[in-house]
């Protein structure tokens, strides 16, 4: 008795802390077996690569643990992106990073209102809205790229001032750990988990649910926009169709939360596992870079990571399913004979 | 004595309304296409003629094709298949590079490319009931990467790939062919494939377990239908249709490549619910989502014709996507049917 209680909380303990150990295997493999990949260049490199999925990643789990799909954080993400670039000669940084970021923060408004009180699926409104912003995007910039003409920011934002944090990650890292906080200890972050779980039942206990969507979708849409525009500063240009014929960051983003251990069903989830995924992900990438493979390995291990996880989340919901009903504890007194057959 | 006349008189009043919305949900997609087809006539003289109209078809064929076979999908209540995309470019870059044995070996292998992985899917989501859109997209990422390096990259040319062999040629003509004097092949399969579609959806038992499933799962379930085997084959008959679609499409750009097809899930999932299919399930029928596919040909010709860049073009049709879809919702919820 006391075996199958002590096993069953091994397995749940690595239920919750795959990402973890996911995380440490396949850096410990990486540093293991691929050259040139354990020094503090290459680390910061793969923080650095990391921050913007990570960015994107802290909107995309709120949305996601409120039960709901966020589809136009890639096309959100790219505005913030092109909207600093293209307003930095006329207005300065500071002007257009706001502005920027503000830009997504009305996306988000108009996503949340739409599923709160236009009562449409989420998948629907953000797979309109991805359409409608990419549109926009376009008319914006053209279809061509753009560039900046100062590039004092671009330096300063990526040089590691501090050993494998430059600001652009720190800042991303701060983020991260603000938002867990927000949602793990306030009443109201926890909210959103209950939302998540039941809505019904949120709001019969007095949550203001339609309000608690249209926040959750609007953080989406700044923390992408906020991204972005940190991404295309410190590259010093934008283009308007990032990830086009590549692999989308709106599906790297959504493997990693996945892997991560937030449910679509909602209700369940954590930033920080969704960050961490995202930088395991970065580290597969980079590790394998070293060894000289190319971008279609990369795509392909991370793929078939993802595809290991939901196939382990599917087994044990397919073996939970086959036993509903039963009392597992008590056939296994049955057949250990403390009881006779009768 | 009068509560009672009123209460008949509101329940008729309420069954005529019913009537009315549940008309508008499952057909009201022909409204808006007429509503284009006369507003097209009013704004430009070239519209309403034969060759606009085959135009207009065949631009949306390979859309209509795929998006029939993806809303088996869809009308179960698995949202829909994010591997659209791979398995058209993984069944037209097959059939490409089978197409020096001859053209009929080529579809057969191209179509059985693409039903490989609808068979993965239909046992992975059917069987152990993984997230369909989670677990397409995995299959999606394994299959781009391994398209990618099986080709290093490259695209591969059918008339190149045939050695001379006269079967080149013709794959490169099924997406320009004319059967039966000026109907173009695509739009025949189309036609022929929704009309299947419709059958299946509306008149067999497949479609009324698939109904069954789509709108309460667990039901179904207690109710004896083998749902595994059911789910599993509406992923199945998606797998087939998209291989078709994406030997048509890679027909018609002369090249199989791993970029094929990209944006095609989104696309067939926007005809599907604009043809009146709801992500919920149990909802629409194939006809409904052909005229899904014709609103947004539509759309974009009569766009082109009063000179709208492809960029505002996008903002329009997001615009009357998510206007559309909306009414929807709300002629659903106003029927008591609040799972749109």
């Amino acid at each position: 008795m006391l075996n199958i209680i002590r096993s069953k909380n091994i397995s749940k303990w690595i239920d919750n802390n795959r990402i973890y150990l996911i995380f440490i295997v396949v850096f410990l493999l990486a540093t293991a077996f691929a050259p040139n990949f354990f020094n503090l260049f290459n680390l910061t490199n793969i923080l650095r690569g990391a921050s913007l999925g990570m960015m994107v990643a802290i909107g995309f789990t709120i949305v996601m643990i409120c039960g709901h799909m966020d589809l136009s954080v890639a096309s959100t993400l790219n505005l913030g992106a092109i909207l600093v670039i293209g307003m930095q000669p006329r207005f300065g940084w500071t002007v257009s990073l706001i502005a920027a970021v503000l830009a997504g923060g009305i996306v988000g408004i108009i996503n949340g209102l739409l599923v709160a009180k236009a009562k449409i699926h989420s998948f629907i409104v953000t797979l309109g809205t991805m359409t409608i912003v990419q549109g926009i995007i376009y008319m914006y910039s053209h279809g061509s790229s753009i560039n900046v003409t100062d590039f004092a920011l671009a330096d300063w934002i990526d040089k590691a001032v501090i050993p494998l944090l430059p600001p652009r990650v720190l800042i991303t890292v701060i983020a991260v750990a603000l938002f867990e906080v927000f949602l793990t200890r306030t009443p109201y972050g926890k909210g959103f988990y209950m939302v998540g779980g039941n809505k019904e039942t949120a709001w019969l206990a007095g949550f203001n649910t339609d309000r608690y969507l249209i926040n959750a979708f609007t953080i989406s849409a700044l923390m992408a926009a906020l991204g972005g525009a940190l991404f295309s500063i410190s590259i010093s240009s934008a283009v308007p169709n990032m990830g086009e014929k590549g692999v989308s960051p709106l599906m790297i983003v959504l493997a990693a939360t996945i892997i991560g251990g937030t449910s679509m069903a909602g209700g369940k989830g954590s930033i920080v596992k969704s960050a961490v995924a995202v930088i395991a992900l970065g580290t597969l990438f980079n590790g394998l870079n070293c060894f000289g493979t190319g971008y279609e390995v990369q795509i392909f291990a991370s793929g078939l990571v993802l595809a290991i996880v939901v196939l382990y989340e599917a087994f044990a919901l397919y073996k939970q399913d086959r036993l509903r009903g039963q009392r597992p504890e008590l056939l296994k007194e049955l057949e250990d004979g403390r009881f006779k057959k009768i | 004595m009068s509560t009672e006349n009123m209460s008949t008189k509101l329940d008729r009043r309420s069954s005529k309304h019913a009537k009315w919305n549940l008309w508008l949900n499952k057909f009201g997609v022909y409204f808006m296409v007429i509503l284009f087809i006369a507003f097209g006539t009013l704004i430009s003289d070239k519209f309403l003629t034969v060759s606009n109209f085959m135009n207009i078809i065949q631009a949306v064929a390979m859309l209509g094709i795929v998006a029939v076979g993806v809303s088996f999908i869809t009308y179960s209540g698995h949202f829909a298949d994010m591997s659209v995309p791979v398995i058209m470019a993984f069944s037209g870059i097959i059939a490409v590079g089978a197409v020096k044995y001859g053209i009929v070996i080529s579809i057969l292998l191209g179509i059985a490319a693409g039903l490989s992985i609808g068979l993965v899917n239909a046992f992975v989501i059917g069987k152990l009931r993984a997230n369909p859109i989670i677990w397409t997209l995995a299959v999606a990422f394994v299959m781009n990467g391994f398209i990618r390096w099986a080709y290093s990259g490259n695209q591969i040319y059918p008339d190149v790939e045939s050695k001379g062999n006269v079967a080149g040629q013709i794959f490169v003509n099924l997406s320009r062919m004319n059967v039966f004097g000026s109907l173009p092949l695509m739009v025949l399969v189309m036609f022929i494939v929704v009309i299947i579609g419709q059958i299946l959806l509306t008149k067999t038992k497949f479609g009324l377990q698939l109904k069954l499933i789509g709108s309460n799962y667990e039901a179904a379930k207690m109710t004896g239908v083998n749902v595994s085997r059911t789910v599993g084959l509406a992923f199945i008959l998606s797998s087939v249709t998209t291989s078709i679609g994406g030997i048509f499409l890679t027909s018609l750009a002369k090249v199989g490549a791993y970029y094929n097809g990209i944006g095609y899930d989104f696309n067939a999932v926007t005809a599907i619910v604009l043809g009146g299919m709801t992500l919920a399930g149990g909802r629409g029928n194939a006809i409904g989502v052909l005229g899904g596919v014709f609103t947004l040909g539509l759309l974009s010709n009569i766009m082109t014709l009063i000179g709208v860049d492809t960029f505002s073009q996008a903002i329009v049709k997001g615009i009357i996507f998510i206007i559309v879809v909306g009414i929807n919702a709300k002629s659903l919820r106003k029927l008591g049917r609040d799972d749109a």
